[in-house]
Formats: C-alpha cells, structure tokens, sequence
C-alpha cells in the first residue's frame, strides 16, 4: 500500500527521528507485528502478520506530527501504541511496511493541578507511576485496570479503557478532561481542560477510543480523586447461582449505591481467585465501598441491609476479599511465567468482555457459555465473572482456556480463539448488547463492527474518511480491511 | 507397575503480603488468604509420573496419588482424577502441625506405599514450608529400597526396572535403577501439571477418594509426640534489596567507584 519502498520509509525516518529513534532490528519488528490477542503465535516464536517496516520513537508532538505528515504523504499505515498491552488485535501491523508508532518515551508528568484536582500528563506516561506518585500526596486517578502495571496513558484512552473501580468512578472517558492528539494530516488539536461545556458534541468522545485509527493522542489530562484506602470497606457473600448474583448486582446499583468495585463470579471463574476459601461450584458476590469514612461505612451497612433479604447468601470474611484484591494486578512476571506455562502445557487462557442490560446479561452468558461448550473442542475452562455496574445493567467478563491439540501455532487461532469470540458476539448481537466493553474492538472483534453499530455505523465511517482520508491510521482497527 | 505419587496442595507464599508475615502464639502464620497450589516440586513429579505413564509399548501403569491435608484439597484430587490417575487418597492431617516433621511425613508416606505394593515412589523433593528435602529419602530408609534424588526425567525398561536422568553438580547422571524405589523430584523446568478439558473433567473426575486419617498412622502420631526438636522461633527473614546508582563520566570512573564506594568496604567487612 505504501507509495514507497521500505527503505525509502526508513530513510524518511531517520531524517526526521534520527537513526537512534528507528528500529529496524528484525525480533522488536516481529514483536511489532501483534499484541496479546496472539499471544500462543508469540510464545511459540510464529509471526503470521506482516512485518512492519520500523518502530519509532517520538519524544514530543511535533515530531508525531511530522512522522504523520510524511506517512499520510506517502499512504503508509501507522500503528500508535504506547505500552503495548492490548489484547484485541489493537495492535497489529496488518498491512505491507507499516511504521508503529511508539509513544512511550513521552513519558513525563507535566502538572499536578490539586487545587483544581486534575492532572496532566504525556502520552507514555505508565499508569502504575502515575498513581503510585499520586498516592503518595494522598490522592489517585481512579483509574486501575487489570494492565495497570504495564499501560500507559495514551493507549488507556485510546482503547476507552475501564478500571476495576469503575462503579465509583466511572470509566476513561468519565476521567479525562483534556486531551491533545495529532491527526494524520499533521494537524495538532487541543481540547482546553474546563469542567464541563456545552458548546456542542463533545469532541473527547471522537479521540477516547479512536484505537489509533483516527488520530495519535500526546498528551491527556484526567480528574484526581482523594486516596483514602483507610475507610474502605469490603463485602463478600458465597451463593449458588448466577441469576441470583446478577438480580443483587442490579439492587444494590438500582438503590442508588455508588461502590467502587462490585463483582459476581460464576463457579468456574471463582475457583480460579477463590478456592481456598469458597466452596467447590459456589459462585461469589463482592463488594468495595470506598471514598470518606461517613459515606462508605453507610454504604456497607446499606448494602449489607439489602442482602440481608436473600437467605441464600452466605457471608464471607470481608478480610478475605481484602487480600484477594491486592493481588489482583498482572505485571511482567505474570505474563513471563504464564508464557511458561503455554509452551509447557499447550494450555491457553484468553478472555473476552462484553456488557448487557439487567434484562439480557444472565442470556447472554448463560447461552455464549453452553454454545461454546457446545461447539468448541478442548475446552478446559469456560466461566465468566461480571465487574463492572451501572444503573441500567452490568458487563460479562468470559474467561476461557483451552488445550491446543493437534493444531500448528498458526492454526490456534483460527480452531479455538476466533470461533469462541464468533460464538459470544452472536449471542450478545441476538440479545441485544455490546460485543465490546472495555478493550476496544482492535482488529479482533473489527469484523462484528456492522452488526455492533447498526444504522449508527454511518457515523462511524464518516469519522474515519473525514479524519483519515487516505486510509493510514491502524488500519483494520475498529472498521475491517476489505479484502 | 503402579506409581505412587505423594503430592501437597499448599498456599502460594508469595501472595502474602508483608504485614502477614508473623507468628502468632502457636507459632503458626495465618495463610488463609493465600490461594491453594500445587507444590512445584510435587507437580513437577505429577507431571512425569503421566509422561511415564504415556510411554508407548511399554508396561500398563496404574498411578495412585496421595495427599494429606483437609478437605479442600479434595479439588485438587479431582484434576488428578480427570488426568487418569486409577486411585486417590487423602489422608486429613486433623490439624497436626506437619510443616517440620519429615519423619512424620515419611511414615505415613511409607506405610501408604506398602499398603499400595507400589513400584515407585514419586514425591516432590521438598516443600517451602519447613524445606527440609528429608522426607523422600526418609521413605526410602523406611522401606528399605534405593533412592534417587533430583530426578529430571525416567523411562521404563522392562516390569522391573527403570532408567532415571538426575542432575548432579555440573551436569546430569543417568542410572538404570530396580524397583522399588523412591524418586525424589526437583522444580523440574518445563513440568506444569498438564490441564484436563472439562469433557474428562466431567467424564472421570468423579472417581472416589478414599479418606483416612493421621490417626490411621499410629507411628506417624508417635513421631508427632515424640519428635526430638521442637519449634522455638519463627522469624522472616529480611530480603531487601537497595538500589545504587555508580557516579562517573567514563566507563573506567564508573568501576573505579565502584571498587571504592561498594566492594573494598564488604571485603574489608569480610
């Protein structure tokens, strides 16, 4: 697709970054190529997807909107990634010679504004240093994904990623104030960090989730919040079934209570977090009440009150859930030995998130989990946990492993991975929810985009021709390649 | 040939947080909210017992695995039973403090295996709770049959004879070994537990499990009563780790401060 050679690409680059800022050496570029969505291609060492013509690193705006000149110049595909922890395909360089672009060296803190409790921050900046500063002056995002020790804060809104705090705080896009990002054209747009406007649509909502296909986000300001671990509060209760679970998740977000994290477990899943505490084929419910000591010790009591009239719950030690929290984040060693663990065992652990109204979350996961059970061979483990409430309904989070047998690592994908992620975008288009909750379509789940938006896809799709007229931002991301 | 595996389920140490690190008066850390695990060691010695088992052509193996530790350690039986493995015993410690007792262990680990008329005898060399890499060879004096320690792979020859790879210092030995005997397993690389699909879940993991009690093991209570040391002390040991940063413009600065400002003092203090 590119209108010159791949050496001309680098030679283009190394004029503008400088040699030290391209890299053409061949293991970075395949690492390049994916994300975690082929994660058993990477651990086996097969690269399926092109391979990109050089990773850069940009070090301020301008130069993001000089390499974008030159790439929209010569149609080069783009692929924007800071800590490259996506796991929707996201970040798969899916065209000849394509450039990834890689922000993480813009990686400072630029203000911490506490009168005005917001702050702002490079693209690369890695969330896990953010808030660990933060804490230190008593206060925090609120923002904590499960890839928090790994991402960094232009992927985070980039992907419009949620945090297990979510029912308090909301996700990204109920964060982010602020925002600088540079269009393809070269062209740099800053929105103005203001509490709230009505001068039209928000244009927040065309950058927070762009996946890298319409623009490269350099710089992002988002709200601070109190840091008051010493009054939070945890709630725990064992139960028998996951209709049940649900019904209680929607009662106690129905009644108007604001926990930070409220999450139900099906048996499956819970045996994984929980099973030295927590009966065999018992589901859990939990709880977090968080924020000043007067709000989140009534909200306790307020939760516990409304539990108190489901004799099937069984209470659990809230000290318990407590510890089971703190471990709950994935760092490097845990991607390094459950890499060990597929090469040794062949046994692979994927997850896919969707959410659902209060009328069609239990259908939806109930009928995605028999189907898969169903149609897809070698399964090992097929469960799901919810994690993430709102007033009007609740997220399912499916976790799923499987045996790859009698299969080449370049066929894993298209046997198990794919066809599991057809079965749960079926059930959820046919009951009426979301494909995507919190990772981002990527290139992944692209192809279900049409059935996702509906008549809505016009909007969509003049988005990306009226900002990426040429077709360069990461493409394949959020609307599919036509063949 | 039947293969006896004596396997722990433990809590994983390391999600413990710091501040759960102390003893409390019985000189017992509360582990409770650490998840439940395989023992590395023990799994590794799980996995090999099946890779032995799948060996083509060569003798029918009948596996039986052994655990003692309360109930919810049955769960973890069950995965065995997926697995294919013929017979499951869980022996309930009944609250007996076994964490420094390899005497103990390897009684009831003993007289398990003569009860079963096992060939081999496979066990985790050690377990990181009292780390003590007695108990194999413990059994193998109990019994009175041969031991290998730090077993790496095996390999059947004929109904009464096997060949064992072991690491020794600086490389690995490998030995044709009669059985019985008892094979003690390192953490060995490349050796999780294989993973069964929830079909075989379904279809085997119900196998039963038969129970017994520490009481069953009258010699191994005697141990427990009678045991020559008991625990005075429990105490963390401190790993912190410090981070410095080496001054100079050139590399030859650099070492030369390094050599000045860090390793002459710990010699000197040598």
């Amino acid at each position: 697709m590119a209108m010159i050679s791949r050496e001309k690409i680098v030679e283009g680059l190394v004029e503008i970054l400088g040699t030290e800022n391209v890299i053409t050496d061949e293991q970075v570029l395949k690492d390049s190529s994916i994300d975690r969505y082929r994660k058993y291609e990477q651990c086996m060492g097969v690269y399926t997807q092109p391979i990109p013509a050089a990773v850069i690193y940009v070090h301020s705006t301008e130069e993001v909107a000089e390499v974008l000149s030159f790439c929209n110049d010569n149609q080069i595909n783009v692929v924007p990634r800071t800590g490259h922890s996506a796991i929707e395909g996201g970040l798969e360089t899916s065209l000849q010679d394509s450039v990834v672009i890689d922000g993480s060296q813009m990686n400072k803190v630029l203000k911490v504004d506490r009168y005005n409790m917001q702050v702002t921050c490079q693209c690369g900046v890695p969330l896990q240093e953010l808030d660990d500063m933060l804490r230190e002056q008593g206060l925090t995002t609120g923002h904590s994904p499960q890839s928090k020790p790994l991402a960094q804060m232009g992927g985070l809104v980039a992907t419009r990623s949620i945090g297990q705090f979510s029912t308090l705080y909301g996700g990204i896009e109920d964060m982010v104030v602020g925002l600088e990002a540079v269009f393809p054209n070269g062209k740099i747009c800053r929105i103005k960090n203001v509490p709230r406007r009505a001068a039209g649509p928000d244009i927040r909502n065309i950058i927070i989730g762009n996946e890298g296909a319409l623009c490269f986000i350099t710089e992002v300001t988002v709200k601070l919040f109190k840091w008051q671990p010493e009054n939070n509060h945890y709630i725990g209760y064992a139960l028998d079934d996951m209709k049940l679970g649900f019904d209680c998740l929607r009662e106690v977000m129905a009644e108007g209570y604001k926990p930070s994290f409220a999450r139900l477990y099906d048996p499956a899943d819970a045996a994984g977090h929980f099973s030295h505490f927590l009966e065999e084929g018992k589901c859990i419910l939990i709880w977090m009440c968080e924020g000043p000591a007067g709000i989140t010790k009534a909200m306790e009591a307020g939760i516990k009150e409304l539990m108190s009239k489901h004799p099937e719950l069984e209470e659990v030690d809230p000290t318990l859930i407590e510890k089971w929290y703190e471990g709950l984040n994935w760092g490097p060693e845990q991607i390094a030995q459950e890499r060990e663990e597929i090469i040794a065992t062949k046994n692979i652990g994927i997850t896919t998130e969707v959410s659902g109204s209060w009328d069609n979350i239990y259908e939806i996961y109930k009928t995605a989990c028999d189907r898969i059970m169903e149609e897809v061979p070698d399964m090992t483990l097929m469960g799901g946990h919810s994690s993430h409430s709102y007033i009007n309904g609740t997220n399912m989070y499916f976790v799923y492993y499987y045996n790859v047998v009698d299969c080449e690592p370049e066929e894993e994908i298209n046997k198990y991975h794919n066809p599991i992620n057809r079965i749960i975008c079926e059930q959820v288009i046919k009951y009426g929810g979301s494909i995507v909750h919190h990772h981002g379509l990527g290139k992944a789940r692209a192809h279900y985009v049409y059935d996702e938006y509906g008549s809505s896809f016009y909007m969509l799709d003049t988005l990306k021709k009226a900002f990426d007229p040429n077709g360069i931002m990461n493409m394949g991301t959020l609307i599919p390649l036509r063949k | 040939m039947k293969i006896l595996v004596s396997c722990a389920v433990l809590p994983d140490l390391e999600a413990l947080a710091s501040e759960d690190w102390h003893a409390d008066e019985q000189k017992q850390i509360n582990t409770a909210f650490a998840p439940l695990d395989w023992n590395a060691c023990d799994e590794s010695a799980l996995e090999l017992s099946l890779r032995l088992s799948a060996q083509d052509g060569k003798e029918p193996v009948e596996r039986c695995a052994m655990t003692i530790g309360p109930k919810n350690r049955e769960r973890f039986l069950k995965t065995l039973a997926a697995l294919r493995f013929d017979r499951l015993i869980r022996i309930d410690d009944d609250g007996a403090d076994l964490r420094f007792a390899p005497q103990a262990v390897a009684q009831i680990i003993a007289e398990t295996a003569r009860e079963e008329q096992a060939d081999v005898i496979l066990t985790g060399r050690q377990n990181p709770i009292g780390e003590n890499a007695m108990t194999p060879l413990l059994v193998a004096e109990l019994l009175h049959i041969p031991c290998l320690t730090q077993v790496m792979q095996m390999e059947w020859l004929d109904e009464k004879e096997i060949r064992v790879v072991c690491r020794v210092d600086g490389g690995l030995r490998t030995y044709c070994v009669k059985t019985p005997c008892v094979l003690s397993v390192g953490d060995v690389p490349g050796t999780y537990l294989r993973v069964p699909t929830l079909k075989d879940k379904m279809k085997y993991g119900k196998l039963p499990i038969a129970q017994k009690t520490i009481h069953d093991f009258p010699q191994a209570v005697h141990c427990l009563e009678e045991a020559a040391c008991q625990l005075e002390d429990l105490r963390p040991v401190i790993q912190e780790r410090e981070g410095k940063r080496i001054p100079g413009e050139t590399m030859e600065e650099m070492v030369h401060n390094l050599m000045e400002t860090v390793l002459k003092g710990r010699l000197i203090q040598e």
